[in-house]
């Protein structure tokens, strides 16, 4: 196999939960060694997530295992002084750290962003947070499904009319988790060609924000701050999401020309409509939505989805399932997309995890298994920093490497 | 707390990256490809956006425009993912265009490419042809489905790439009332395309570290719906570990409120609260001033919060009743409950986290007069994100890049442009 593009850098990584973890599998399938530094006293709470088969235990967790792909594993009571020089030790043979926990909470710990770069002048450090490092709010917790509404993005997101709406899915997690690896990738291309590190302090509002231009353009330029539009666009009509035969079976059509909407009125057997003066050009589509959904749903839900999905694909209409996770998982071009990996677990053996959503040309990427609590602390602790059997046995029984 | 460096000029990260993007000529997603070269280009790439002549890059047709007058120059969009761009016109349907465009790839590192693989395969820009001609470069395709995927020629988009990764299906999250009218719904704005960008900014420097090992170049395939599905990760997870036909994947659970979170009204707008977690439940009793109705040992547990759900909803309702957003937000954080207010954008954009973190910048354009717009979205202490020039201006810097870069004459500019091929 060839030389793994981040083989040799190393991650001193105190994420948890998932922006942070989301990150550094990417990180550690590009060849990083990402050391997961967490404690079996203060356990990420994703380990006790669903999918573990009703069996209780830290390393059951399908959610946990989905997220936490290659790296290792070590737990460090960071409450002992003796856990905390340690850390350091990783620290200063480490290119990154990487965190997420409450604004001070690191540097609590001797662990800052200050306190690192005196012992590794080099380092990157990115520390995620709901609001930024600075600030009058600063100090807030959240996650980032509350940071969604911070940064205006539940407001533009509901029904026409109606309350503003969460995101599935615990978005921006994952979205911002994908963004640190860029920013980390970037700081390092600029430690590769000067020898600086730096400190990369990532708001999770802001960077929510960075991704509604739309909405905050139309503020900045005319004064408009209006809410969400459901499934609409407002230069497309109809965009949708429309009832299929069955319980709670669901199409999206997404329809821009008039010469697609004529297509989209032969499939659904109502030729007329398209040549109806209220729907037959976009303006007036636009202007007779609410009529336009409720004729067009009117017919689709006497098709099966996958029969109308096909009709409409065979005609170039945008137009797709709308599936839940079981659905998905049955979607045979997606599962064969290369999304998908198999990894053996040390308690619950080989289950499918999601890898990196991309494909890469000429990169093997080097998938492990998320690491049981603690499995690899001997480990490191031996071959990284070089202590004794002796030494970490009476660490252990000091509570330091638990 | 680190400090920011306060230098004139500092550098940027990427000062030295040679990027192109090119136009789309069907439908494909066209803003990711926007976004991805945003990211690079505000980090100090030198990104060269290659547009058709006359009518340029798709998103100066989109708005927001100023008092709703169409202007392929000011359009919001386009001022703001164009930031620090430099612009180009091409017409790529032409031989002299791409031998042009191959000029520029000779000395590029990262060409971002947001067509469909048939149309790529008849302008001699697919990645097969391109990798194997310009072996250093990386050439990323971002496309609906993927490059190799059954459905590589359906057609996609935000709305369809939303609805089948699973994110959809989940959305309103925890908050629907009336299932059986309510369609699951898109994410506001245009999610999946600027989740999209960032993923294939993100898969783009991943490629240029294997270039740093190897010498060599790649093909990088990004796709929206894959790029989506990785919002799902926990499903995924829970799917392969646990009885695949769970009723938890079904929207009577995903989307119906549950103990987790909620986005409630109060007495001048909306919060986003969650007391799902133990500790947040006792932090959200103090904050709540501990009212009689929440010492009842069925809230004890996650489990019997989830099954009373309606008697919580009830109360918190009933306390919000009283409270202001920011009254809320105090009272709950000063617990250390995660609560916030849900800001329109007017008050995100006058918020004084924001305002004093300087999160929104300015800078004076040509065509466009005073740009306000979002900026970093993540803020590197030594070399900053900034801008350093406005949105170009269709075929700007035609004389910068094909006369001084690829040394054509004035006179065959001149030509060039006749021709429209420029």
């Amino acid at each position: 196999m060839s030389k793994l593009p981040l083989a040799g850098i190393r991650v001193a990584d105190f994420g948890w939960i998932y922006a942070v973890p989301h990150a550094t599998a990417w990180l550690g399938a590009l060849g990083a060694d990402v050391i997961r530094i967490e404690s079996t006293l203060a356990p990420d709470l994703v380990r006790f997530l669903t999918g573990t088969d009703g069996v209780l235990g830290f390393n059951r967790s399908g959610v946990f295992h989905a997220i936490n792909s290659s790296r290792r594993g070590l737990t460090l009571n960071l409450a002992q002084p003796e856990a905390r020089e340690i850390a350091r030790k990783i620290v200063m043979k480490s290119d990154f750290v990487t965190e997420n926990f409450t604004v001070g909470n690191m540097a609590k710990y001797g662990l800052g962003y200050d306190d690192l770069v005196k012992i590794k002048p080099d380092i990157i450090m990115l520390s995620g947070t709901p609001l930024g490092q600075d600030g009058p709010f600063a100090r807030t917790v959240g996650f980032g499904p509350t940071t969604q509404a911070f940064a205006g993005l539940c407001h533009v997101t509901g029904y026409p009319h109606s309350f503003p709406c969460g995101i599935g899915g615990t978005w921006p997690d994952f979205a911002v988790g994908t963004g640190m690896v860029f920013f980390l990738l970037a700081a390092l291309h600029h430690r590769d060609r000067t020898g600086q590190g730096q400190y990369l302090d990532l708001s999770m509002a802001e960077m929510v924000t960075t991704m509604i231009p739309e909405a905050m353009m139309d503020f900045f330029m005319n004064g408009r701050d209006p809410g969400g539009i459901g499934n609409r666009d407002e230069s497309m009509a109809p965009h949708g999401v429309f009832p299929v035969a069955g319980d709670d079976k669901w199409i999206a059509i997404a329809i821009a020309t008039d010469a697609e909407f004529a297509k989209l009125c032969d499939v659904l057997g109502v030729p007329s409509l398209a040549v109806d003066s209220k729907f037959a050009k976009l303006f007036g589509r636009l202007e007779n939505v609410d009529e336009l959904e409720r004729e067009v749903a009117a017919r689709t839900r006497n098709f099966q989805r996958d029969d109308l999905v096909a009709k409409l694909r065979a005609h170039g209409l945008a137009a797709g399932p709308v599936y839940n996770t079981p659905e998905l998982m049955n979607d045979p071009a997606f599962v064969n997309s290369g999304m998908l990996v198999e990894l053996n677990h040390a308690e619950v053996g080989k289950r499918v995890v999601p890898g990196i959503p991309v494909n890469f040309g000429a990169i093997d990427l080097d998938y492990r298994a998320a690491p049981a609590i603690g499995e690899h602390t001997d480990e490191v602790m031996r071959e990284l920093l070089g202590y004794s059997a002796e030494e970490i046995a009476r660490l252990k029984a000091a509570n330091v490497l638990v | 707390m680190a400090r920011f460096e306060t230098l004139q000029e500092p550098p940027r990260a990427l000062e030295g990256l040679k990027l192109i993007e090119l136009p789309c000529y069907d439908s494909m997603p066209f803003l990711a490809a926007a976004m991805a070269g945003k990211a690079f280009a505000d980090f100090g790439a030198e990104v060269i956006k290659v547009e058709p002549p006359r009518v340029g890059a798709l998103e100066r047709a989109l708005g927001p425009f100023r008092d709703e007058r169409p202007d392929p120059e000011t359009g919001g969009l386009h001022l703001y993912l164009n930031t620090n761009k430099l612009g180009i016109t091409l017409d790529l349907e032409r031989p002299r265009g791409r031998d042009l465009l191959f000029d520029l790839l000779a000395s590029a590192d990262i060409v971002f490419n947001p067509n469909c693989p048939a149309l790529n395969e008849r302008l001699g820009i697919d990645w097969a042809t391109l990798t194997r001609r310009f072996p250093k470069l990386i050439v990323v395709s971002i496309t609906f489905f993927g490059a190799d995927s059954p459905y590589k020629n359906v057609r996609g988009g935000d709305l369809v790439a939303t609805q089948m990764s699973g994110v959809g299906y989940e959305t309103p999250w925890h908050q629907v009332t009336d299932l059986p009218n309510e369609p699951p719904l898109k994410l506001g704005g245009r999610q999946s395309d600027y989740l999209t960008g960032y993923t294939a900014s993100a898969a783009a420097m991943c490629a240029l570290y294997s270039r740093k090992t190897n010498g060599v170049g790649q093909h990088v395939d990004v796709s929206q719906w894959r790029a989506m599905t990785s919002m799902i990760r926990p499903n995924i997870g829970f799917y392969s570990h646990e009885a695949k036909d769970s009723a938890s994947f079904q929207r009577l659970h995903t989307r119906r409120k549950t103990a987790a979170q909620w986005v409630y009204p109060c007495t001048d707008g909306w919060v986003s609260f969650s007391a799902g977690t133990d500790r947040f439940w006792r932090g959200a009793k103090v904050a709540m001033g501990n009212p009689d109705w929440m010492d009842n040992e069925l809230f004890d547990t996650i489990l019997g919060r989830v099954a009373n759900i309606d008697a919580i909803e009830a109360g918190v309702i009933d306390w919000l009743s009283t409270h202001t957003r920011t009254e809320a937000f105090e009272k709950a954080q000063e617990q250390h409950v995660p609560c916030f207010p849900v800001h329109t954008p007017a008050e995100v954009a006058t918020n004084t986290q924001y305002e004093a973190r300087r999160f929104f910048v300015d800078h004076e354009h040509p065509a466009a007069g005073e740009v306000r717009m979002p900026g970093a979205p993540c803020k590197f202490s030594r070399t900053p994100w900034r801008t350093v020039r406005g949105a170009p201006r269709l075929g700007e810097h035609n004389r910068k890049i094909l006369g001084e870069r690829l040394g054509l004459s004035a006179a065959a500019l001149d030509e060039l442009a006749e021709d429209r091929i420029i």
